[in-house]
């Protein structure tokens, strides 16, 4: 018997929306309206399951974290050592602050206990009695949901001593950033949630053997969390009958920019930017030249057939030479700068930068940033499109954390795509697209 | 492990980092943020290197083969990597040559100058500063920068002792992670973030005795020594390795002098004592040497008045005095930081004049040389069980940080061809410690007992009590009563704990001061302890040479004859080098009467207001010769150029006596003293290693003197050892301002009880000595007791003083 077909596109009959199944509808968020919508029966049931059985599960189904990295999900948590009686933690990464990212606001704004129990789920998997939501400051709304969605999982017992009468015990931290694009980063996070600058930490030591005060931990972003419960109701064959062969399931898309219908848009893995943009968010409602496709890291690509029909997963997007990242596509319009709109990226980056190596704080906040502003600004003088590419090769691969090759993404894909568009600026002190006041500070 | 740096192949230990695989093949690479005994963070990316290494087949076991050259096949890591973070690998390849490498370099050099000032012809640091040298060596020249600099504050007092220059700082958080990992003090971090992050504190000053460590390994000019701020550049300093003699530690200092003046003091390195640092009291206390009132002729009363003279006449005086009164009844007393070259000296002239009467001071009740195995600092810092009795962070700083070390439980590095590792990676940022091996002891709260697993605050002079019924327990001579450990501020459990813990340890230490050695039934106790506990022993002397001096027995030759003694009338003529007796105001009676006294020392004071004669003396920075610090170790001391008159350290005083009596004594140089020395030694102390030498422990004769069998167990003032040398406080302007007046600590309820404020200054007497001192209220200090820092003259030890003779100094100026 012929293997059936995997499901690459939301117009699949098969295709059903799971994690954003109850975002937008009327009191999602209690624990009431969760309950009456199959809710914590995955957990209910994992907790009758051996924790490995969870693990070998979440392995099977192909996730891979949807925090950025695309690391499998099954494999890092496997990566917890023996338990010696130590405190383990799971944190969960809710700090998204990647531009062009929203995905993870709507799961914690309208359906926390989704995430909740995702969370214990995977703190029974990885034996970890405790966890931890860092949630981006400026996230107010999802924070007050969540704080009453904790409240009254504890009270119906949820969380707390001995859950579904299993014996384990689980508990949950919130923490609220204060606004710190790099807390996002995982060891930055650790050290914020610990009350120490947010500073990357070395790496080794993972934080599997040394996270949270030194103590075994793991990190799982929100919508990866919120996956393992569906898997868990669904069976991992389920997930992974969605997708493409590296990258199985199905996958929060966000898009933004000039389009009809921004937003949040649940996809099986693998369907195309056409089917996002047109089918889903009523295409564009200017003309596009360039698209970002998976968050401002990762490179812009022409807006062209071949990128339109590349399929939204790691392989395919790799081959283009950017990336998937968190998938969330921005579109550039044709009449906008593109130098104007780096500039824009570059300064978040520079703003963001936490300062702790060299090229990031000297070269991205200190340098790359003033050439920009200078670019646009009408005083670019010849040479600077190489002094950029040079500095560019300076600090790529050569920073402590991602953050800056995340900035370079933007300025080397742009100057890559719409070089004529920077020496043009350069040459006629006045861009190539004179409306180019979006971004201006 | 077999690693290849560059073309050089060599067999390094795992664990090791690529960093020092580098250069321990030879080979340099820039740095930054990599700094010796801190961990290595990654941040500064200036050590970048292309690394790779082979890889073994997963299912086989075997290495990959390239199939080209038939050896295993190297895998390169897709970027370049810090080699301060990256551990060493089985056949791992290190290139630092290549052009990748160089345009990495270059291009980070760039970076880190962008917002460097470059003001170079004005930064103290000009000339030894490492930004300085690596933009020389592996910059491009030129920057491509062309926009405004950072602009921050330039002259950030962080306190009275260091200025921080924020636009000259690179970020290489050398000094943050040193205050978190080597004195525990977290004191300093980054504020802000990016490229506008700068140092900086939440509260006023710094915090910590051990601030000025980080001037010394800032990389650039942006923390400075404000003692030393604009006084030179560093080409025209004369560098002077020395050692400190202000504790019994004796650290290896640096003494930058220049047209005749100390500038300042940084720390130098010995593996075995203080590795890179040294105390803010060693460090700042140097500028009384350079003081304008330095006496710098020697002095002859003359119709009542000090007259200035030479040496020969001075030495003529003496003679002559000492021929008319039959030289025996001669006194002699050195201070007990005294180089082993002076006791040699001191003990000819006590032999040529016939006299028993020598002796050093400060001398406690008990031997500074303990009876059992000597532990040294290197002991303590692998140290998996120390009991601390007393306030070790003030009586002897280093031996704090030492501690400190052993709490993180990495063993002191193994040296390495180019020294100590750069990159240990078995130090990390925010290590745990292991508090529960410290056990610190003390009749006060003191600093230490923040980082101890178990503390304990015993009334003041119940010592010998505390360390009696452990070593009952310790020898299952009897349990520890419920009633008897109360009394000791402590429990039979923890009493018990202790005990266990010091007996199942693998390398257990006892680490002893000034309130032990203060009683010798208390010093006698804990070495028993340490026998039945399996321990070795450190016990702090008052001073730098107290083990040098009594080991050579610069000491009288009968009790009577005691410094005690002497001041009292056993004398008929003294002399005194480095010690203020006269303060003492039976004593200074007792002075009146002498027929003959020479003082020999720095400065005017009570003492040498009685002298017949006045002598310059050298300060402990301009003379050669030798201590042995508290572990027994030989530590050389090496004159700075320092303009002093015609001062001379104890051998000149004797040369000139010599000459004078018409003899060549022994020790009338340091050359003649070390002469002797080497045959009681077997041991050239000309040649001694910058390390110094351990003095093998030689069991010991239990020592003839004692100055009295005990001093008073009872008392509600204790006088405590402090870092400060308050002796010359009034003249070492800046750690004054730091550290101010001598304080009176006593508990706030006391304070109440006796209307006293903090500020309020009292003048007091203390067995005959007027003191001054400025109330500090304390929760530290338990009810009923007073803390007041010892002096050379009056060293540690409880007395008995009526609170009621605290006088307010406002009333004190109306009664005089
Ligand atoms: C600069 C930076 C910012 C990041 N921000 C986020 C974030 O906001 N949310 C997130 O889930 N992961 C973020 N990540 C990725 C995390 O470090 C980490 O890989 C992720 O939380 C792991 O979860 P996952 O395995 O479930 O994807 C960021 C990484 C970097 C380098
Ligand atoms: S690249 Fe460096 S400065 Fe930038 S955020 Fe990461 S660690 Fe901080
Ligand atoms: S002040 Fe000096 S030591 Fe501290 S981070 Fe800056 S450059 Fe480094
Ligand atoms: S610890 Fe002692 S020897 Fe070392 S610097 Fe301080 S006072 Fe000098
Ligand atoms: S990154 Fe600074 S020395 Fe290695």
């Amino acid at each position: 018997m012929e293997a059936p077909q995997q499901i690459t596109s939301r117009k699949d009959p098969r295709f059903k929306v799971s994690m954003y199944e109850h975002v937008g509808v009327k009191n999602s968020w209690t624990l009431s309206y969760y309950l009456g919508h199959g809710g914590y029966q995955a957990a209910q049931k994992a907790l009758t399951m051996q924790p490995s059985e969870i693990i070998n599960e979440v392995k099977a189904s192909g996730l891979r974290g949807r925090g950025g990295a695309g690391f499998p999900t099954g494999v890092k948590w496997s990566f917890m050592p023996p338990v010696d009686g130590r405190q383990r933690f799971l944190v969960c990464n809710a700090d998204e602050s990647e531009p062009g990212s929203f995905k993870d606001r709507y799961i914690l704004e309208d359906d926390p206990h989704q995430l909740i129990e995702g969370l214990l789920i995977g703190g029974y998997a990885i034996g970890a009695s405790k966890g931890v939501i860092y949630i981006r400051g400026e996230y107010y709304q999802g924070y007050q949901r969540l704080k009453q969605a904790v409240a009254e999982a504890r009270q119906a017992g949820y969380l707390g001593s001995n859950i579904f009468e299993s014996g384990f015990d689980f508990d949950v931290i919130l923490h609220r950033g204060a606004g710190a694009y790099i807390c996002g980063e995982e060891t930055a996070l650790m050290n914020s949630f610990e009350g120490l600058r947010a500073n990357p930490r070395l790496k080794p030591p993972f934080p599997a053997q040394a996270g949270v005060y030194g103590l075994p931990t793991t990190i799982n972003n929100v919508t990866s969390l919120a996956s393992v419960v569906h898997i868990i109701n669904n069976g991992a064959d389920w997930f992974s009958s969605m997708g493409t062969d590296d990258s199985k399931g199905n996958k929060l898309y966000q898009i933004s920019g000039s389009v009809e219908r921004p937003g949040v848009y649940e996809m099986p893995m693998g369907a195309s930017f056409r089917e996002l943009i047109y089918d889903l968010a009523g295409g564009p409602t200017m003309a596009i030249k360039a698209i970002i496709p998976g968050g401002s890291s990762t490179p812009m690509l022409p807006f062209d057939d071949e990128h339109l029909d590349t399929p939204m997963d790691y392989g395919s997007i790799a081959t283009k030479g950017s990336m998937l990242g968190t998938g969330g596509v921005i579109l550039i319009p044709t009449e906008k700068c593109i130098v104007n709109a780096t500039w824009n990226l570059v300064r978040f980056y520079a703003h963001e930068s936490c300062g702790k190596c060299t090229p990031c704080r000297e070269g991205i906040a200190g340098w790359m940033v003033k050439i920009y502003q200078k670019l646009v600004k009408g005083f670019g003088q010849e040479g600077d499109i190489e002094l950029i590419e040079d500095m560019a090769d300076k600090i790529r691969g050569k920073a402590f954390c991602p953050l800056a090759d995340a900035c370079l993404g933007p300025v080397q894909s742009s100057i890559e795509h719409f070089r004529g568009e920077y020496e043009y600026l350069i040459k006629n002190g006045k861009p190539m697209y004179s409306k180019s006041d979006w971004w201006s500070e | 492990m077999k690693v290849k740096v560059n073309d050089a192949e060599l067999e390094l230990k795992a664990g090791t980092s690529a960093i020092d695989a580098i250069f321990a093949a030879g080979y340099d690479v820039p740095y930054f943020c990599s700094q010796e005994y801190m961990s290595p963070i990654g941040a500064c990316r200036m050590c970048l290197a292309k690394i790779g290494a082979p890889r073994k087949d997963r299912d086989s076991g075997e290495w990959i083969i390239d199939e080209q050259t038939g050896e295993p096949k190297i895998f390169f890591f897709p970027n370049l990597m810090a080699s301060c973070t990256t551990a060493i690998m089985e056949g791992m390849v290190i290139d630092t040559l290549s052009k990748e490498v160089k345009d990495a370099q270059n291009g980070m050099i760039e970076f880190t100058l962008v917002n460097h000032p470059l003001d170079c012809p004005t930064c103290d640091k000009g000339g030894a500063c490492e930004l300085q040298d690596r933009a020389y060596e592996y910059g491009a020249g030129q920057s491509r920068f062309v926009f405004d600099k950072r602009h921050q504050e330039k002259h950030h007092a962080l306190s009275e002792l260091i200025t921080l220059d924020r636009e000259r700082c690179i970020h290489c958080k050398r000094c943050v992670r040193y205050f978190e990992e080597i004195p525990g003090d977290e004191v300093l971090d980054f504020i802000e973030r990016g490229v506008h992050s700068y140092i900086g504190t939440l509260e006023d000053g710094l915090p910590s005795n051990f601030t000025g460590n980080i001037t010394d390994f800032c990389p650039v000019g942006a923390l400075l020594d404000s003692t030393s701020r604009f006084r030179g550049r560093n080409w025209e300093y004369d560098h002077t390795r020395s050692s400190c003699l202000d504790c019994a530690v004796g650290c290896a200092i640096t003494i930058d002098a220049r047209t005749g003046r100390i500038e300042r003091i940084k720390a130098a390195r010995n593996t075995q004592v203080n590795n890179d640092w040294i105390c803010d009291g060693g460090r700042f206390g140097h500028e009384y040497v350079d003081a304008d009132e330095r006496l710098k002729t020697p002095l002859i009363r003359r119709d009542g008045k000090l007259t200035p003279s030479t040496w020969e006449e001075a030495a003529a005086f003496i003679n002559d005095k000492l021929a008319d009164l039959g030289a025996k009844e001669t006194g002699i007393i050195l201070r007990a930081d005294a180089t082993l070259e002076e006791g040699v000296a001191a003990k000819a002239l006590a032999a040529q004049l016939e006299t028993g009467q020598l002796d050093h001071f400060p001398r406690l009740a008990a031997s500074v040389i303990p009876q059992g195995v000597r532990a040294t600092l290197n002991d303590v810092a692998t140290s998996d069980a120390i009991l601390v009795l007393g306030d070790v962070s003030e009586e002897a700083p280093i031996v704090d940080l030492r501690i400190k070390e052993a709490l993180k439980g990495v063993t002191p590095p193994e040296l390495m061809p180019h020294g100590v590792p750069l990159a240990d990676l078995r130090l990390k940022e925010r290590m745990p410690r292991q508090r529960e091996i410290l056990t610190v002891a003390s009749p006060y709260r003191c600093d230490l007992m923040k980082h101890a697993g178990s503390t304990l605050t015993y009334p003041a002079g119940t010592e010998v009590e505390l360390l009696a019924s452990l070593l009952q327990a310790a020898n299952g001579e009897g349990e520890i009563s419920e009633e008897a450990a109360m009394r000791l501020g402590s429990s039979p459990e923890q009493l018990n704990d202790l005990l266990k813990r010091l007996s199942g340890a693998k390398n257990p230490v006892i680490i002893y001061g000034a309130f032990v050695l203060a009683a010798s039934e208390a010093s006698n106790a804990v070495q028993a302890l340490a026998k039945a506990v399996g321990a070795k022993l450190l016990a702090i002397g008052p001073m730098a040479n107290s083990y040098g001096l009594e080991a050579l027995a610069v000491l009288p030759s009968h009790a009577r004859y005691s410094v005690q003694e002497m001041l009292r009338g056993s004398a008929k003529a003294l002399i005194v080098s480095g010690l203020d007796v006269a303060k003492d105001a039976e004593a200074a009676k007792a002075l009146k009467e002498l027929e003959l006294l020479v003082v020999h020392d720095s400065f005017a004071n009570a003492t040498t207001e009685l002298a017949h004669v006045v002598l310059p003396a050298k300060t402990a920075y301009e003379k050669e010769g030798t201590v042995v610090n508290l572990e027994g170790r030989y530590l050389p001391l090496k004159p700075a150029p320092v303009e002093n008159g015609q001062s001379e350290d104890f051998c000149g005083l004797v040369k000139f006596l010599g000459e004078t009596m018409g003899t060549r004594l022994e020790g009338r140089s340091v050359r003649s003293a070390r002469r002797l020395l080497k045959k009681r030694l077997q041991l050239d102390l000309s040649e001694l290693s910058e390390e110094g030498y351990l003095s093998p422990a030689k069991a010991k004769a239990a020592s003839k003197f004692k100055l009295k069998e005990s001093y008073e167990l009872e008392g509600n003032l204790l006088l405590t050892p402090s870092m400060i040398r308050h002796e010359q406080l009034s003249r070492n302007a800046h750690l004054h301002a730091v550290y101010g007046d001598a304080a009176l600590r006593l508990n706030p309820a006391d304070a109440v009880a006796q209307d006293l404020n903090d500020g309020d200054v009292v003048a007091f007497e203390l067995q005959g000595i007027e003191r001054q001192a400025v109330i500090k209220r304390s929760e530290a200090v338990p009810v009923g007791l007073m803390l007041l820092p010892a002096l050379p003259e009056q060293p540690a030890a409880l007395l008995w003083l009526e609170p009621t003779k605290l006088i307010k100094a406002a009333v004190a100026e109306v009664l005089a």
